[in-house]
C-alpha cells in the first residue's frame, strides 16, 4: 500500500482542480459551433494536435502492457509497441487524403467515398461503432485506473474507474475539443517529464545503464538487449513470422484509414489542423513522441527487471512502471508521481469521451435524427452524448475487470483483422465499392469471434497464435468480401470524380481520372491555380 | 532539373510523385532506427548510438524532401476549402444538388 503525507495529497488534488479548471476555461469557445465542440474549429497549428496525439496515446493502460511486453521479452517486446508506425506512412498518404476530405468523422468519410444506400448503411454501422468502441476503451483505460489504484491505496476495482473517469467529463462536457486539446498540452508536458524523471530514478537505482547491462549478461539475460534474436521462422518465443506481422500490419496500414483503431482518435485531429500540412506533421511528430517515450520506458522497465528478476505473474512484473513511481520515489515525490497518473488518465478518458459523442451527434443525431438542427442543439446533445459515452464505459470497464492486457490485444488486432485490407482497398482502389467494404464490416465482426473465442472453446480449432490468427481473419473475411465487391456495381462515377477531384487518392483510379479530364475538372483545377500564382506574382 | 524537387507550382504537387515515395520509404525506417537507437543509447551501447545518429539523418532528409511539396498541397487546397466545407454541410443536412 502507498501511504501518501501532505505534500503528495496537495499534489493530488491541485492537479486535479487544476485540469479540469484548465479545460473548463475553454467553455465559451467550446460553445461557439459544432465545428468548435468536437475539432476546435479546425483552424490548429500542428503542434497542438501532436501533442494530444501523444498525450490521449499515453494511457493508463500503457505503462501496464508495455511493461508486461518488456520485462518478458526485452527489447524484442518493443516492437508489439510499434503499432503506432501506422502514422509513419499514413502521415504522408491517408492524413492528406482524408484532411482534404474535411470530414468531421470517419463514419462521415464513408458517404464521400461510396454511394447510395450501402454508403449510409456503412455510416451509420461505423458511427454505431465508434459509439461502442469508444464506450469500451474509456471501460478499459478507466479499469486500467481502478486497477492501479486498488493495487496503490486499496480501494475497490470501481472506484477509480468511476471517480476519475467523472472528473474527465466535466470539461469534456463543458469545453468539448477545445477543452480536451487544451488540457492535452499541459498533460502531455506533464506526463513526459515524469516519463524521463521515472527512467532515471529507475536506472539510478539499478545502479546506472552500464550495471543494469552488466547483471542482465550476470542473470544470463544478454538477449533482452537484442531486439532482432529471433528463434527460428514459426517456432519458438520469437518466430520471424510474428516480427514480419508487427512490422508489416501497422506500417503498411498507414496507406488506409481505420486500419488501426487509433485512426478514429487521430481523424480528429487530423481535421482539427488549420492545413493539409499541419495534420501531416501533427500526425508524424504525435507518433514520433509516442515511440521515443517507449524508448524511454524500456530502461525503466529493464532496470526494474534486475531489480526484481524473479517475477513471474503477468500481474505482478506489468506493474513495473507504477512500482517504480510509487516505491522508489520519495515521500512528497509519490504525489507527484500521482498527479502524472491522472495526467495520463484524464488525456485519454477525455479524448474519448469526446470522440464518442461526436459520432453520436453528427453522424447519428445530426445527420439521420434531425438534419436541420442548430449549432446550439448540436453542442447540447454533443453535452449529453458526452454522459451517455461515461455511463457505458462504466459498464464496459467493470466488465473487463483486471485483464487489461488479453482485452487488448483482442481489440488492438483481432478486431480489426478482417478489415485492415479493406480499409486500406478503400482508399487505394476506385472499384472497391460501398457493398463490399459493408460485407466486410459484417463478415469480420462474426469471424472474428468465431476464430479468436468460439471455435477454440469448442476445440473445433486450436488456440493459434495471434500472428497467425491475424492472417487466417485476413483471409477468411477477403473470400466473402471480394466476390460481394465484383458481383455489384461500381459507386455512383458522379460521387467518385467529386472525391477523387477533392482529395487526390493514391493507388489505382485511372478510370475515375480519365472521368474527372474528361470533364475538364482537373484543368479547371489547374487553370485557378495558374490564375492564383499569377495574381501572387502581380501583388508582389 | 535536381533528382529531388524543391519549387512546386500549387497544381503539380496534387500529383503522385517519387518526393512521397521516398517519404513513404523513409519514414517507417526513421520510426525504426529512433526506436531502438534511443533505447540502446540509454544503455550507452554504440549500436544504439549509430542507429539513433541514423534515424535523425534519414528524419532530417525525410522533411527536407517532402516539406516544399506539403506546402504547395496546403496552399493549392485552402484557396478551395470554403466551398468544400459548404458541400459537406449540404451533404450532412441531406441538401446536396
Amino acid at each position: 500500500m502507498v501511504q501518501f503525507t501532505g505534500i503528495d495529497y496537495f499534489w493530488a488534488i491541485a492537479y486535479i482542480i487544476l485540469t479540469v479548471f484548465s479545460g473548463a476555461l475553454f467553455y465559451k469557445l467550446g460553445k461557439r459551433s459544432g465545428a468548435d465542440f468536437f475539432l476546435a474549429g479546425r483552424g490548429l497549428p500542428w503542434w497542438l494536435p501532436a501533442t494530444s496525439n501523444f498525450a490521449t496515446h499515453t494511457a493508463t493502460d500503457t505503462p501496464l502492457w508495455f511493461s508486461g511486453f518488456v520485462y518478458k521479452f526485452g527489447m524484442f517486446g518493443v516492437w508489439q509497441s510499434l503499432f503506432a508506425g501506422w502514422c509513419a506512412i499514413s502521415a504522408w498518404v491517408s492524413t492528406r487524403i482524408f484532411r482534404r476530405s474535411l470530414a468531421g468523422t470517419q463514419a462521415e468519410w464513408q458517404t464521400q467515398r461510396f454511394s447510395g444506400l450501402p454508403a449510409e448503411l456503412l455510416r451509420g454501422w461505423i458511427a454505431g461503432w465508434q459509439i461502442a468502441l469508444n464506450m469500451f476503451i474509456a471501460g478499459w483505460v478507466g479499469i486500467a485506473m481502478g486497477n492501479v489504484c486498488k493495487w496503490a491505496f486499496g480501494w475497490p476495482l470501481w472506484y477509480g474507474l468511476v471517480f476519475f473517469s467523472t472528473a474527465c467529463a466535466i470539461y469534456a462536457m463543458t469545453s468539448g475539443f477545445w477543452g480536451v486539446i487544451i488540457a492535452d498540452v499541459q498533460q502531455g508536458i506533464t506526463m513526459l517529464l515524469t516519463i524521463i524523471l521515472v527512467s532515471v530514478w529507475a536506472s539510478w537505482a539499478a545502479g546506472g545503464p552500464q550495471e543494469i547491462v552488466a547483471k542482465l549478461h550476470a542473470l544470463g539475460r544478454s538477449d533482452m538487449l537484442n531486439p532482432f534474436h529471433f528463434t527460428g521462422w514459426f517456432s519458438g518465443e520469437y518466430p520471424l513470422m510474428w516480427l514480419i506481422t508487427m512490422i508489416a500490419v501497422p506500417f503498411l496500414g498507414g496507406f488506409g484509414m481505420a486500419t488501426h483503431f487509433d485512426w478514429f482518435v487521430e481523424a480528429q485531429r487530423i481535421q482539427s489542423a488549420k492545413t493539409v500540412k499541419a495534420a501531416a506533421y501533427s500526425i508524424w511528430w504525435g507518433a514520433a513522441a509516442i515511440i521515443v517515450r517507449n524508448s524511454i520506458w524500456v530502461i525503466a522497465v529493464l532496470a526494474f527487471f534486475v531489480l526484481n528478476p524473479d517475477l513471474t505473474h503477468e500481474a505482478d512484473y506489468q506493474l513495473a512502471w507504477f512500482r517504480i513511481g510509487f516505491e522508489y520515489f520519495p515521500p512528497g515525490l509519490v504525489g507527484f508521481f500521482f498527479a502524472a497518473v491522472l495526467a495520463i488518465h484524464f488525456s485519454t478518458i477525455s479524448g474519448i469521451l469526446n470522440l464518442g459523442a461526436m459520432y453520436a451527434t453528427r453522424d447519428i443525431y445530426h445527420h439521420y435524427i434531425n438534419p436541420a438542427a442548430s449549432e446550439k442543439q448540436v453542442i447540447w446533445v454533443g453535452r449529453f452524448m458526452t454522459v451517455i459515452v461515461l455511463i457505458g464505459s462504466f459498464f464496459f470497464g467493470l466488465m473487463v475487470g483486471e485483464n487489461v492486457t488479453k482485452w487488448l490485444f483482442f481489440a488492438l488486432w483481432l478486431m480489426i483483422a478482417g478489415t485492415w485490407l479493406p480499409n486500406i482497398l478503400q482508399v487505394i482502389w476506385w472499384r472497391f465499392n460501398g457493398w463490399g467494404y459493408l460485407s466486410a464490416w459484417v463478415a469480420n465482426l462474426g469471424i472474428c469471434w468465431l476464430v479468436v473465442w468460439i471455435l477454440p472453446a469448442y476445440g473445433l480449432l486450436p488456440e493459434l497464435p495471434q500472428y497467425y490468427q491475424f492472417w487466417l481473419l485476413m483471409l477468411l473475411v477477403a473470400v466473402i468480401y471480394i466476390p460481394v465487391t465484383f458481383l455489384t456495381k461500381p459507386d455512383d462515377m458522379e460521387r467518385l470524380v467529386k472525391i477523387y477531384v477533392q482529395t487526390r487518392p493514391i493507388g489505382f483510379w485511372g478510370p475515375v481520372r480519365r472521368e474527372a479530364e474528361r470533364r475538364g475538372l482537373l484543368k479547371k483545377i489547374e487553370a485557378i491555380d495558374l490564375a492564383a500564382e499569377r495574381d501572387a506574382a502581380k501583388e508582389s | 532539373m535536381p533528382w529531388i524537387k524543391r519549387t512546386w507550382k500549387p497544381h503539380e504537387a496534387d500529383e503522385w510523385s517519387k518526393e512521397d515515395w521516398l517519404a513513404i520509404i523513409l519514414s517507417p525506417l526513421s520510426f525504426i532506427l529512433i526506436t531502438f537507437g534511443l533505447a540502446l543509447s540509454l544503455f550507452a551501447l554504440t549500436s544504439g548510438y549509430i542507429m539513433l545518429a541514423a534515424g535523425v539523418v534519414i528524419t532530417i532528409i525525410m522533411f527536407w524532401i517532402i516539406g516544399p511539396k506539403l506546402d504547395a498541397i496546403s496552399s493549392e487546397y485552402e484557396s478551395k476549402q470554403q466551398e468544400y466545407l459548404q458541400e459537406l454541410e449540404e451533404m450532412q443536412r441531406w441538401e446536396e444538388k
